[in-house]
């Protein structure tokens, strides 16, 4: 039995000791700072980009090791989960242990209190006076009553006791934030979609990585239920689709949410200031039922989402959304009387003829605002930036395996009375553009220039020799055939136009010119899909918390007991009063308290300031 | 059982008296009737246009005005003060008068004009305090509250007039003035004096502004170089995600919650010189007060910034939740307020639940502001992320 009862006791100790750690301030304090730490790491690496940035970025060691510690979405990894438990854990211990202590705080409070009682409270005082006992405790309960107290008197025999108190229900403070801090770790524990990554951890989820698939050949194996409780997910929807599922982003993969609905896009377009700088992005949305019937239409603003049975719709990015590009292509060095033709939707690959060169249409933008010194113009405070217009970006892949980017603006820009299309090529992702200046020649187009450059190949390949006064001559040639109204100093200028593009073509990665003679706009919204139920909880845990500190921090307890008793002479006040908070301001008021108690007393009861 | 406000019932000083509410309607009968005139005239007038939420904003006002300005009777002057110049320059501008034809405009109370007299009183000031900490000139130390109090006045008269002058032109544009870089350092420099001077009143020794003043002055040179070098005193529009009625609530909130930190952290830096100099021996000791009111008001700015810092969080994730789709989006601007807000919950929790006081809290509290300055500036300017429309 003895032995028994050891264990038991031993037992006993190790719970109360883990209580005790488990509730200690030192441990609340140490786990606060390091949550704070903890948190520092996800501001510093930018989260949840593609894994490829990361290797690039730390070399293929230390991309594993901070794989291996999640570092590239810290939030959701188990040890930050777990820290915030741990706080969790240790702020309910906390409220548990001192449930009991505070529920009897807040009680009524007992009048009669022992000396030994008295004596302990922060501020004591013990003073003799002429007066009699009575007479002493209704003073004093007049000076409480001044000082904003509802005190007690209590008779005992011919002695009084006097208690007051004022932030009864400072207590309530207390419960009020760490109840609320333990609500909303929970409702956001929830809202993370702890069963998603509980099916993930244990393998019966696992993410895709191909980002190419269309909807219908994504493996099962990545699509979540329907009736998922929690979900985050996106959707890039071009105008005139429909979809019915979302994605979210998981490690290097993602995942596929279904949703309970269809979402149509009807249209989306752009608002913009006079400055040209955006001023609203808005989608046009149906909602359907999988069979087909109407379930809600309106718009998705900015700041003003869709909300249908429990699931937010917002609207959150926008890209292009397979504009139709109509495309010259002219093979250069040859006359431009013949141009090619392509057609493609931006996202498509389109083969250039037989020659083995493929262009892929990487992306449309219509507008290109940007700031004026940025493309060579004076400046204007009232008007600082310029719109250049419709821009394309795409790639082309020769058949040996390279590849190069090219950027091209639709409009032409004017310097000097001359105007230009411009053209950018890079051959790797990281490095700037180098820029072409192609010269628009008098009919619009640049064909004039094409065919300048193509005679000038004749020419060099029949053994001219480079001089300005040929290249004047080839010109001139050319002009009176296809443009026969351009003066002498148009033809000047459009000569060393032209020498100057050369110049800046001397590296130009492809054998042939895109022109873009046409286009067919189509946007896509980027559409964020949300279903958090946890949201309420959350709404009324900041309620309680911002009341609750509301109530810590400006309602503090303060407590009085005096106990006076009848002498011979007269009577003996003691007075014992504390303050859990603003313990300064007490302090000055309790002196306040001893001096007018011990001030003689004037005729009507008050006392005179000397 | 009237009371005047020097009066001595029961023998207790008035600061001490209880005031029942009808004593507080008698003795501050001028504001309350005020207000409640000037709110019962904003309902009578524009209640035709009003929402939901400009009945919530109303409220919130009357009730935050009424009770600040009992808690502080210098707030009330001064909100009289700011208000009825900026309305004054309202009037102007709705009479067809511009900065361009009017002297009065140009010169004094368009927006970044007040904001340059904002600047120049405050740099004044900062120099009066530091002079009168060291000559100990009580005279001069009277200037230094006197000259803070005007600068603060005219930051308010400016942020007032400038919401007026967003609208001017384009009537799309308009939007309270928090909107960037400029503006919230405006905001910054004229409610970081405004809390001082609750504070300094509170404590009744003017050596603390020494202190404060110097960052406030730091903040007005930024808004100096950020007004002529920069050009950033421009009225732009709004981006999209910025228009939301959030935004006049999230901002201004978060400014208190920054203004109070920032004081704390300063009179950190007070503390802990004032504990060298009692050891080394220096004029210090004798000028900053005792080193138990510098701790007290060191935590009662820690809590009053504490609590506003919440409440703006707060407000910025319902308002994410409106405009991103969830109301935490690990965003690092966000992630910095709870690291601010988790180091000054730390900080509460050693000082009120361990007891914890002196020359450990006065480091913990000085080196917060390097956190604070951080989630204030440094997410913006460094990373990039959700915020990053306030980059430089």
């Amino acid at each position: 039995m003895q032995t028994v009862s050891n264990v038991r006791s031993v037992q006993s100790s190790r719970l109360r000791l883990l209580v005790q750690f488990l509730g200690s301030m030192r441990l609340a304090v140490s786990l606060l700072v390091l949550l704070a730490i903890a948190s520092i790491i996800g501001t510093i690496l930018s989260q949840q980009q593609p894994y490829d940035n990361y290797q690039l970025q730390f070399g293929s060691f230390w991309f594993q090791v901070y794989r291996e510690l999640g570092l590239y979405n810290v939030y959701r990894t188990l040890w930050y989960t777990g820290i915030v438990a741990f706080l969790v854990l240790s702020t309910a211990t906390c409220v548990t242990r001192n449930t009991p202590r505070m529920l009897r705080d807040m009680r009524a409070l007992p009048v009669r209190q022992r000396h030994a009682a008295i004596r302990a409270q922060d501020h004591f005082l013990s003073m003799d006076a002429p007066a009699s006992a009575e007479a002493m405790a209704a003073r004093l309960a007049s000076l409480l009553r001044t000082a904003g107290f509802r005190p007690r008197l209590e008779r005992d025999g011919s002695d009084f006791y006097v208690a007051a108190r004022k932030g009864r229900f400072h207590r309530l403070g207390y419960f009020l934030t760490h109840l609320a801090i333990i609500l909303i770790c929970a409702a956001a524990l929830y809202n993370a979609d702890i069963p998603v990554k509980w099916a993930e951890w244990t393998g019966t989820l696992k993410p895709a990585n191909n980002f190419d698939l269309p909807l219908s050949e994504i493996p099962r194996s990545a699509w979540m239920p329907l009736h998922n409780p929690a979900y985050r997910g996106i959707i890039t929807l071009p105008e005139g689709q429909t979809a019915n599922a979302v994605f979210a982003l998981a490690g290097d993969g993602y995942l596929v949410q279904p949703l309970p609905f269809r979402i149509h896009l009807r249209s989306f377009h752009v608002r913009y200031y006079s400055t040209g700088m955006p001023s609203d992005f808005v989608s046009d949305v149906v909602l359907y039922s999988p069979s087909g019937k109407v379930l809600k239409s309106g718009i998705i603003r900015v700041n003003h989402p869709m909300s249908y049975d429990g699931v937010e719709i917002y609207q959150s990015s926008f890209s292009d959304g397979g504009s139709l590009l109509h495309l010259q292509s002219y093979v250069l060095g040859m006359p431009a009387l013949h141009p090619g033709m392509l057609s493609g939707r931006v996202g498509q690959t389109l083969q250039a003829g037989n020659s083995g060169y493929a262009v892929q249409l990487k992306n449309f933008s219509l507008y290109n605002v940007m700031p004026r010194a940025a493309v060579g113009e004076k400046p204007d405070p009232k008007n600082p930036m310029v719109n250049l217009g419709p821009s394309y970006t795409y790639i082309v892949h020769d058949p040996h395996g390279g590849a190069a980017e090219f950027k091209t603006y639709f409009s032409p820009i004017s310097r000097d009375g001359q105007g230009y299309f411009v053209q950018g090529y890079r051959q790797a992702l990281g490095d700037p553009y180098h820029y072409v200046y192609l010269p628009v020649g008098p009919n619009g187009g640049i064909s004039l220039f094409l065919n300048y450059l193509a005679a000038l190949q004749v020419a060099a390949h029949g053994g001219a020799q480079a001089s300005p006064a040929i290249f004047q001559e080839i010109f001139a040639m050319l002009a009176a055939r296809v443009a026969p109204n351009m003066s002498s100093v148009e033809q000047d200028h459009f000569v060393q136009a032209s020498l100057n593009a050369l110049q800046q073509m001397r590296d130009y990665p492809a054998p042939f010119l895109l022109h873009l003679q046409s286009f067919d706009h189509r946007w896509a919204a980027g559409l964020q899909v949300t279903k958090w139920p946890g949201t309420v909880p959350i709404y009324w845990g900041c309620v309680a918390l911002v009341l609750g500190i509301f109530i810590l921090f400006y309602l503090p307890q303060r407590r009085v007991w005096a106990r006076v008793e009848n002498q011979d002479d007269g009577c003996r006040l003691e007075l014992g009063a504390s303050a859990d908070r603003n313990k300064r301001e007490f302090a000055r008021e309790f002196a306040a308290w001893e001096r007018a108690l011990q001030a003689p007393p004037g005729k009507d009861g008050t006392t005179l300031h000397c | 059982m009237a009371k005047s406000m020097e009066s001595w019932a029961e023998g207790l000083p008035s600061e001490f008296q209880q005031r029942s509410l009808k004593e507080i309607l008698r003795q501050e009968a001028a504001w309350v009737l005020g207000l409640t005139a000037v709110a019962i005239f904003i309902l009578a007038r524009w209640r035709a246009d009003f929402g939901y939420w400009q009945y919530v904003v109303l409220v919130s006002w009357y009730v935050g005005l009424l009770l600040a300005g009992i808690a502080w009777r210098p707030l009330q002057w001064a909100t009289v003060a700011s208000v009825l110049p900026a309305l004054g320059a309202v009037w102007l501008y709705a009479h067809g008068q511009t900065p361009a034809n009017n002297v009065v405009l140009h010169y004094v109370l368009q927006g970044v004009a007040a904001a340059l007299w904002m600047s120049a009183l405050l740099l004044l000031s900062t120099g009066a305090y530091l002079v009168s900490v060291f000559t100990g000139s009580a005279a001069i130390g009277r200037w230094a509250t006197r000259l803070t109090w005007a600068g603060v006045i005219f930051g308010f008269i400016g942020l007032g007039v400038r919401w007026r002058e967003t609208y001017l032109g384009h009537a799309s544009w308009g939007h309270i003035p928090v909107s960037n870089l400029w503006e919230v350092f405006v905001l910054f420099c004229a409610t970081t004096p405004l809390f001082y001077l609750y504070y300094e009143q509170k404590a009744q020794n003017r050596s603390l502004g020494a202190f404060v003043m110097p960052l406030v002055a730091a903040a007005v040179g930024f808004l100096l170089w950020l007004t002529l070098a920069q050009h950033m005193d421009q009225v732009e529009p709004l981006i999209p995600a910025l228009q939301s009625f959030w935004m006049k609530l999230h901002v201004p909130m978060m400014f208190v919650g920054y203004a109070n930190f920032t004081i704390a952290s300063l009179i950190g830096v007070a503390y802990l010189l004032r504990d060298w100099s009692v050891r080394r021996g220096g004029v210090l000791a004798a000028r900053l007060p005792d080193a138990e009111l510098m701790d007290d008001v060191m935590y009662r700015a820690i809590a009053l910034g504490f609590l506003f810092f919440t409440v703006a969080t707060i407000l910025g994730a319902v308002w994410a939740a409106r405009a991103w789709g969830g109301f935490w989006s690990w965003d690092p601007k966000e992630t910095w307020a709870l690291i601010v807000w988790l180091n000054y919950a730390g900080y509460l929790h050693a000082r009120v639940v361990k007891g914890w006081r002196g020359r450990s809290m006065a480091w913990w509290s000085f080196l917060s502001l390097w956190v604070v300055s951080f989630c204030f500036l440094g997410v913006n300017m460094f990373l990039s992320g959700l915020h990053s429309y306030g980059k430089l």
